[in-house]
């Protein structure tokens, strides 16, 4: 079974495999006489910097004044070995204050290899760390032009499981089907766990957190289909984690597990000059321990955001956006939760609503401004994720403003 | 069978010499032009050659030819392009530099204007 295969072998691949990588970037870049003519190599990026300032959350920072933690840099390049496989990398500088955590890292390290193609079909297999290719926007969630807005809704793109969810290191396969009957269908397939960072740790489980979460199970699996020349889209999703945590003698937290299981769904529109787009989500998350030994916890959290975007002329566009966020759907209102935790965890820890409205203006054809408002109802998406702190986030309602200037080529 | 030719665009799609294809229809040009099919046939990569997105050309050739718009296909490239799963076409400035480079790259493709009867190039015809 090849999706069997251990994650430390993976880990293994990863780092002859950025050696490799590296040097055969190098000696093309030397060999290259810089002709367009040499169609295997491509080298692009983006360099992204912005402002954001979160008033009546932690969201972003602590002392709630506008930051300039708003950088997003990343460059990769892709090589053609052979017809059929292909190597391909990014590295990123990734700084979102409390969001997640800071400093460069490998983005995606593989090699892409062509396995079929026919008049219907082409099946790729991707070896090495991979993105995750399931959700609309997950697979670019950090490359500004790509993204609808600066912040994603948060229902579906938490940034406290960020670095559980952006990838991992293990094999993918993408199978896309073409006929002019059905249209087209993609399949995505994947299994990769990824490094578990302390920062990471500690947005998960609270600063007191001082043991090891590990990443032990993970498969994602999605399909996408539009039909012939619609403009739809439509797209189903299942993502299935196993973790566990390894309590060390100074920690207040025990041994224990924890279960994430995500469904999605998603449609999206694309007109001449309106982009319409919802994705839904359900989460199961199963706790056992913990809090103590013994402890076990199921909840499934709802949520997900309609979108549109219409575009004004060639330069401007304009994105509206509601969103709804609830941790429990069987305590919507989040009055279990502050009655369960005797009062230490307010009610509107249970849900956690937006409205968005922002613009982009591209300024050229490689250069955009992105500026937008947030009004937040609830902070069931602020962090840390399984112990709330409600000595920091006391307020129910609060905002957030952004603007970011970004390059890429 | 009746292979009806396409309405004229007032574009033409051209190939390297070495392509050995000199038809398509346009769900397959689609299908390159948003990388979905990326081999002439086995061990014969597609080199696909755009002008920029703003360029009219392209925008004629996105809107008429494979009815996508042109947002449209620079979402396509820059998912691909940004995160591993693929490569993007590469991007000439001008049409006489797209001649040029298509007629020297093996296995290119690229579009350009109703054909000036002059120039030197393989024009693959297009059939709806």
């Amino acid at each position: 079974m090849l999706l069997k295969l251990s994650s430390n072998s993976f880990r293994k691949i990863i780092k002859p495999l950025s050696i490799c990588f590296a040097s055969m970037f190098f000696s093309t870049s030397l060999i290259a006489n810089e002709s367009a003519n040499d169609s295997k190599l491509q080298i692009h990026g983006f360099i992204a910097q912005g402002v954001i300032d979160v008033k009546g959350s932690d969201y972003v920072n602590d002392d709630e004044k506008p930051s300039f933690e708003l950088t997003e840099i990343g460059i990769n390049a892709s090589y053609q070995l052979s017809s059929d496989v292909r190597l391909a990398g990014q590295a990123v500088y990734l700084n979102g204050g409390n969001r997640y955590a800071d400093g460069v890292r490998i983005d995606y390290l593989l090699i892409d290899w062509s396995l079929f193609q026919s008049e219907h079909w082409k099946t790729n297999v991707y070896l090495g760390r991979f993105k995750n290719y399931h959700w609309l926007y997950s697979s670019t969630r950090d490359v500004p032009m790509t993204r609808p807005s600066i912040i994603l809704p948060q229902s579906v793109y938490f940034d406290g499981t960020r670095d559980l969810s952006v990838g991992g290191d293990g094999i993918a396969l993408a199978s896309k089907y073409f006929d002019e009957n059905i249209g087209e269908l993609d399949f995505n397939l994947s299994s990769g766990r990824s490094p578990i960072s302390d920062e990471q740790t500690r947005i998960m489980m609270g600063e007191q957190a001082s043991g090891d979460l590990n990443f032990d199970e993970d498969l994602q699996a999605s399909v996408y289909w539009r039909p012939h020349y619609s403009s739809w889209r439509f797209g189903v999703a299942l993502t299935d984690a196993d973790f566990s945590y390894d309590n060390k003698n100074t920690d207040q937290i025990f041994d224990g597990k924890l279960a994430l299981e995500r469904w999605y769904a998603n449609a999206e529109y694309q007109g001449e000059n309106w982009t319409f787009s919802a994705e839904l989500l359900q989460e199961k998350m199963s706790v056992s321990g913990l809090f103590f030994p013994s402890f076990q916890r199921s909840t499934t959290g709802q949520g997900g955001f309609a979108q549109a975007q219409y575009q004004f002329s060639t330069e401007l566009q304009f994105l509206m956006r509601y969103e709804r966020y609830y941790a429990n759907k069987d305590d919507k209102n989040g009055k279990k939760l502050e009655q369960m935790s005797f009062g230490l965890v307010p009610h509107y820890f249970g849900y956690q609503n937006n409205v968005t409205l922002g613009i982009n203006y591209n300024i050229s054809a490689n250069l955009q401004f992105q500026l937008e408002h947030h009004w937040i109802k609830g902070t069931a998406r602020l962090t840390p994720v399984i112990t709330p702190d409600a000595r920091v986030n006391e307020n129910e309602y609060w905002q957030m403003s952004a603007a970011q200037l970004v390059y890429w080529f | 069978m009746f292979i009806t030719t396409a309405p004229a665009y007032g574009l033409d799609v051209i190939a390297n010499d070495s392509v050995n294809v000199h038809s398509l229809n346009v769900a397959q040009l689609r299908r390159i032009y948003s990388m979905r099919q990326t081999l002439w046939s086995k061990n014969h990569p597609i080199i696909v050659y755009v002008l920029p997105s703003k360029h009219p050309i392209h925008k004629k050739f996105s809107k008429q030819m494979l009815h996508i718009f042109p947002y449209q296909l620079d979402r396509i490239w820059n998912k691909l392009t940004f995160s591993g799963l693929g490569v993007a076409p590469r991007v000439v400035n001008s049409q006489a530099e797209l001649i040029n480079i298509v007629n020297t790259t093996v296995g290119a493709i690229g579009y350009i204007d109703a054909l000036d009867k002059d120039t030197d190039v393989n024009v693959i015809k297009i059939i709806e």
